[in-house]
């Protein structure tokens, strides 16, 4: 297990190989010029997207999971949507919204009779707050399906002591124990955020990440990137450090076995709507607005739809997700399970560097594993130019990337697990890997679908990884909507586009399903 | 498991085709395969040689170098010079003879060891409003940097490759103290945040957003007859192109171009690619396809082209802007374009 975890490490340390190898005479420049604002605006884009999120992710979640209301079958799965969405796109489609030259924008003018942009204030989506909205509405659902499988396994017994004491259910019950699904939520949501590139350089919002590629692409040093790459690492490290000393002490598996799950309450009339109105807010924000944008300039005739070709790319990316998405989640499986009841610490701190990769912005991330793979190919003659060999580094590449979100989902759901269990059924002579099996496995069957499906729309919308070091002649959705999209041409690939989400429909309905029938069982 | 493993099956059938063909040759494509596949169907019927491509926009010279020897890259084609230095600088690409590059490139535009090639011309030029902006009050590049344009300009940001290389330009010609002067004056005059690319640019002066941008030409034909969103026409309309420094060093010109990898397995096949694209039957494509100049000296330009007029350009030998773009970039820094 140690050698895995190194494997998926060594590409990391390239990185800092780089960084620390390079010449550092860039610094003073960059310190006293473009540093301190990139570090500012990374830090207020972090905490604008985490509060964002949690705000959209816990309400939601703890809604459907609470309450009986009107729509709830519905929200159960279509909040989970907006996951499908990668964030290039959502901000090509709300730029074009809500630009000048936009529907709404016009619109207003003919109402009011304004004629040109002097006559009124609009606010600028490309602004630090139009990239907050965004990237919150289309990662949300990490908080939100993470947080819900703590959610619904919280005992009933809480609750019932809780409203004995007259206390807040939400706050001083369903917070504090859905705590690992939270941090786990809210961690992927900030690394992906740390780690965007296509959002913040559309909207020109001078992050870390986009200081990277300025440095690398234009100062030609890759050591540059690598050194402030290095940061945009050191940060993460610091949070998820933070969290785990915090969460140290505390523990989250229930006494009881046996105990019913979180009761739930059934509204109508005015809480009803309100429900309502609260979860159809971030659902919107994530998916309607968007995908009916998308869905009008197909309709309109502006995209290219080449059904034969769609069709073979959608094979391929999809093949290639569900590869993938199995594949890492077994190794997240294998993983967490051995650091948490078989390592020492040197292990576990592997454990944890291993699922660090997606905090790197993904083409660093990808040039980190280019360098890696080069040196093997010295080492064992190890040609990555074939097809094959093309495809198991597009899969060695993606675990180092998502291994995070597999480790995430598995680990929220491990801690809340009773150490007793498995040593229960060890005092009865079971052996370890058959106590696993027939004990922890079924306890993480439905976080080991949550990460899956997770991962599986990472990989269908990921995107630099793809494109770096895919073999010749190979789109996947993505880099097929990609080569429009990133002239502005959204409308050519809106139909491309509408195809990602629509292949991420499929998994989450029946990742929602499995979710509610393992409730009911 | 058995779906599992026949979706691989799936995965590897669908680049496996690619074998079948004698004859190939391998590209690593910093352009887009939109703008440059009608290229290669062309060059494949001409000749039988079927070429594969592969297209990102950042590290295939990293992937280049990683791969060493073993690469399967044979050439490799970019849209900025900068970039295609960056493969001379890590010594990746060989040197190449041939009589019809030499014949259908001028100097300027070629490396001085022939490693690399100019296959097409990029003008990058003043836009100004039709309406609010007079014929003549713009002629060189500097007069960008005038206080009389406060809150005027609109560009996409400093860093991108287009603004560095014209960056580049103005401290090969004034030096690097007035250029940096000239950032800060254009980053004084902007009516708003750099943002978007090019064209993002153009539709800002439509909408009254501000009065002159900064462009490549290509843009402009890009939007003149987009048929699938014709509303760019009337972006196209409202904008009349100004060609700077006709009067001294001439406009800023970036290329796009190529070079063949050290280690090619497929040499002759990529040299003839690469004559193929300076030919005048490809060279036309450029035109036609994506409204860039032709570098063969020999082709006359487009109507279409002809009809933005015709200029003097800028004959610093192009490797100049890459060598300057690092300085460049601290300058795009220090002033926060």
């Amino acid at each position: 297990m140690a050698i895995i975890a190194l494997v998926i490490i060594a590409p990391i340390f390239s990185i800092f190989y780089y960084a620390i190898l390079g010449d550092t005479s860039l610094w003073p420049h960059l310190f006293s010029t473009v540093l301190p604002r990139y570090l500012t605006n990374t830090i207020i884009l972090m905490f604008g997207v985490g509060g964002l999120s949690l705000v959209f992710g816990l309400t939601t979640a703890w809604i459907v999971t609470r309450y009986n209301f009107f729509g709830k079958k519905f929200f159960e799965w279509m909040l989970l949507l907006p996951a499908a969405v990668p964030a290039y796109i959502i901000a090509y489609t709300y730029t074009d919204f809500f630009e000048y030259a936009g529907p709404l924008q016009s619109l207003l003018r003919d109402i009011f009779g304004w004629t040109s942009s002097k006559d009124y204030w609009f606010p600028n989506v490309r602004s630090m707050g139009g990239a907050i909205l965004v990237m919150s509405s289309v990662l949300y659902p990490y908080v939100y399906l993470m947080t819900r499988a703590s959610f619904i396994t919280t005992p009933i017994s809480f609750f019932q002591t809780s409203s004995i004491y007259g206390r807040n259910s939400f706050f001083n019950v369903a917070i504090p124990f859905g705590r690992p699904g939270i941090i786990a939520g809210l961690a992927l949501v900030l690394m992906e955020t740390i780690s965007d590139f296509g959002t913040v350089d559309y909207f020109a919002i001078e992050t870390l990440t986009l200081g990277v590629f300025n440095v690398w692409l234009g100062m030609n040093s890759l050591s540059g990137a690598s050194q402030i790459s290095s940061i945009l690492f050191m940060i993460v490290i610091v949070l998820l450090t933070l969290e785990y000393l915090g969460r140290r002490s505390r523990k989250f598996h229930e006494k009881y076995s046996g105990a019913s799950y979180t009761p739930t309450q059934t509204v109508s009339g005015v809480k009803n709507s309100l429900l309502f109105l609260i979860c159809l807010i971030p659902l919107s924000l994530g998916f309607i607005i968007p995908v009916s944008i998308l869905l009008n300039f197909v309709i309109k005739g502006y995209s290219i739809i080449n059904f034969f070709e769609i069709f073979q790319i959608t094979l391929s990316s999809i093949s290639l997700a569900l590869i993938s998405s199995s594949f890492i989640m077994l190794l997240s499986l294998l993983m967490i399970i051995v650091g948490a009841y078989k390592s020492n610490n040197f292990q576990k701190i592997l454990i944890f560097f291993a699922s660090s990769g997606y905090a790197f912005p993904g083409t660093i991330l990808a040039v980190g594993i280019v360098v890696f793979v080069g040196w093997l190919n010295d080492l064992i003659y190890f040609r990555m130019s074939y097809a094959v060999g093309g495809f198991i580094i597009l899969l060695f590449a993606y675990s180092i990337r998502f291994l995070a979100v597999g480790n995430g989902a598995i680990t929220s759901g491990i801690s809340r697990i009773h150490p007793n269990l498995l040593d229960a059924s060890r005092t009865m002579g079971v052996s370890f890997f058959k106590s696993i099996r027939k004990i922890i496995l079924p306890l993480l069957y439905t976080n080991l679908l949550v990460g899956g499906i997770l991962v599986f729309v990472d990989i269908l919308k990921e995107l630099p990884i793809t494109l770096l070091l895919r073999p010749f002649n190979f789109e996947t959705l993505a880099t097929y909507v990609y080569q429009y999209a990133s002239d502005e041409m959204l409308e050519e690939s809106a139909f491309a586009a509408l195809i990602i989400v629509i292949a991420g429909l499929g998994p989450v309905i029946f990742l929602n399903r499995t979710i509610t029938k393992s409730i009911k069982n | 498991m058995k779906i599992i493993f026949r979706l691989l099956l799936i995965l590897i059938a669908s680049t496996i085709s690619l074998n079948l063909f004698a004859k190939e040759v391998n590209v690593y494509s910093y352009r887009q395969p939109i703008l440059i596949d009608p290229f290669f169907e062309e060059f494949t019927k001409l000749t039988g040689i079927k070429v594969n491509v592969l297209h990102a926009k950042k590290g295939l010279l990293e992937r280049v170098l990683a791969e060493g020897e073993d690469t399967p890259a044979d050439l490799v084609l970019t849209v900025d010079i900068a970039r295609l230095n960056q493969f001379v600088e890590k010594d990746i690409l060989q040197p190449i003879n041939s009589d019809i590059l030499n014949m259908n490139i001028p100097n300027h535009l070629r490396d001085s060891n022939n490693k690399w090639f100019a296959l097409s011309k990029r003008a990058r030029i003043v836009a100004i409003s039709k309406e609010r902006v007079s014929t003549d009050s713009i002629k060189r590049i500097e007069d960008l940097s005038d206080p009389k344009w406060k809150g005027k300009i609109c560009t996409r940001p400093g860093s991108h490759d287009y603004n560095r290389s014209l960056l580049a330009s103005i401290i090969a010609a004034n030096g690097e103290a007035i250029a940096e002067e000239w950032a800060a004056g254009i980053v004084a005059n902007l009516a708003r945040k750099p943002e978007g690319n090019d064209r993002a640019q153009a539709k800002a002066i439509y909408e009254g957003v501000c009065d002159i941008a900064v462009m490549n030409t290509y843009y402009f034909g890009k939007m003149k007859f987009n048929e699938k969103n014709p509303e760019q026409k009337e972006w196209a309309n409202s904008i009349e192109l100004v060609f700077t420094n006709q009067e001294d060093r001439g406009n800023h010109i970036n290329v796009a171009g190529g070079g063949v990898i050290k280690y090619s397995k497929n040499k002759d096949n990529a040299i003839a690619l690469l004559e193929f694209l300076t030919e005048p039957k490809a060279q036309v494509l450029y035109s036609s396809i994506n409204y860039e100049y032709p570098v063969n000296p020999d082709m006359q330009l487009t109507d279409e082209l002809k009809s933005w007029g015709e200029f003097k350009e800028d004959k610093l030998p192009v490797e100049k802007l890459a060598e300057l773009a690092p300085i460049a970039q601290k300058i795009i820094d220090r002033v926060g374009w």
